[in-house]
């Protein structure tokens, strides 16, 4: 099963340290499912971005959206 | 000394201070840029000739206060020779601020110190009809606050959309701060009304798969802000420029717009007012095609 991350509750920067967290726990090319406000989207999706992970999916248009996020994997 | 003795001395940086005597002398300083050697100079100048403090001006700038009238040109020799400029005041083309722009901040669009360092070497300290300040933001977030100054640049980071990559996420039109960006999926397409974008680029950072690229990197221009008694923003002028010689061209022509039209005491916004936006519009993009 996918696990879902909710930091919905969370302000920059614990957004993303939640998520590099939840990252932490998944194996690369594995998938982490993260729910979030829309304030939060700039920065979690471009610090994902410059980590190298992939955002292969975008749920949601009013406030609270969901990512699909595929952790990156160096050895590919 | 009389009046126009002390008028002189304001232009050239040495303000009267209230104290009879003593003078707070003003440093030439382009962005808030100091080298360490100029900031070495400047404390030991501060010690001999000062207080042994300095004051931090507004505009990015340096004062060294409470030096007496008889030390002034000795100061002004040690400044000299140390490569340190004394500033200028009265109705003169001011210090040009300026933010660490794009080969410092993560968020910089243009070359901020480097359009300053060329306004300045043109203009500073060069006479107008009164105070002219220029300010240089390297992005959107405006640091430097460009509608604060007579003339105000801002970098700016156009948006471009392909469809390729797209999958019509809504990232973009959610974070978009001024709302210009539309997600149609059902024509397949995303819209961009480019008038009323700021050029941010959070669009761009915000979507997943790239397909909300880099367009063009530019330049914004405001005209005739100011701040002390009577505030008023600079109103955005021209189209976005796309080069840093364009840049340049457009604040010498809008320098030259001020000597022609301006009166003494006269701030540029209020000669703005007078002859309208369209007309300083029409007389820059004259000289920048004259020029080009």
């Amino acid at each position: 099963m996918i696990p879902l991350l909710d930091i919905t509750g969370d302000v920059c920067p614990m957004t993303f340290v939640k998520v590099k967290m939840g990252l932490a726990k998944i194996a690369p090319s594995e998938t982490l499912n993260v729910l979030l406000k829309e304030e939060a989207l700039k920065n979690v999706i471009s610090s994902l971005k410059a980590e190298g992970h992939k955002v292969t999916k975008v749920v949601g248009r009013v406030d609270v959206f969901l990512l699909v996020v595929e952790k990156c994997n160096p050895g590919k | 000394m009389n009046e126009a003795d002390y008028k002189e001395l304001k232009k050239g940086g040495m303000m009267r201070q209230k104290e009879a005597g003593l003078f707070s002398v003003r440093l030439h300083v382009v962005g808030g840029q100091l080298t360490t050697g100029q900031l070495r100079a400047i404390r030991e100048a501060a010690d001999r000739f000062g207080k042994g403090a300095v004051h931090l001006t507004t505009r990015q700038g340096v004062e060294i206060p409470f030096v007496p009238a008889d030390s002034l040109a000795a100061l002004k020799e040690f400044l000299d020779l140390s490569g340190v400029g004394v500033g200028v005041c009265g109705p003169t083309v001011r210090t040009v601020t300026a933010c660490q722009g794009c080969r410092v901040c993560p968020s910089g669009a243009i070359d901020s110190p480097a359009l300053a360092d060329a306004v300045d070497r043109e203009f500073y300290g060069k006479p107008v009809p009164h105070k002219f300040k220029v300010g240089i933001s390297g992005c959107a977030n405006n640091c430097m606050k460009a509608e604060e100054n007579d003339i105000g640049i801002k970098g700016y980071v156009e948006p471009r959309w392909t469809r390729d990559e797209c999958t019509f996420c809504g990232v973009c039109e959610a974070v978009c701060p001024t709302k210009v960006v539309r997600v149609s999926e059902g024509d397949g397409r995303v819209s961009i009304e480019l008038s009323g974008c700021i050029g941010c680029g959070d669009c761009i950072e915000a979507c997943p798969t790239g397909a909300m690229g880099e367009g063009k990197r530019g330049y914004q221009v405001f005209a005739g802000g100011k701040f002390g008694r009577v505030p008023s923003l600079g109103k955005r002028i021209l189209g976005v420029l796309r080069t840093h010689e364009d840049a340049i061209a457009a604040i010498a022509a809008a320098v030259e717009f001020f000597r022609a039209y301006g009166k003494p005491k006269e701030r540029f916004g209020d000669t703005l007012k007078r002859t309208g936006i369209p007309a300083l519009e029409t007389y820059v993009m004259e000289r920048m095609a004259k020029t080009s």
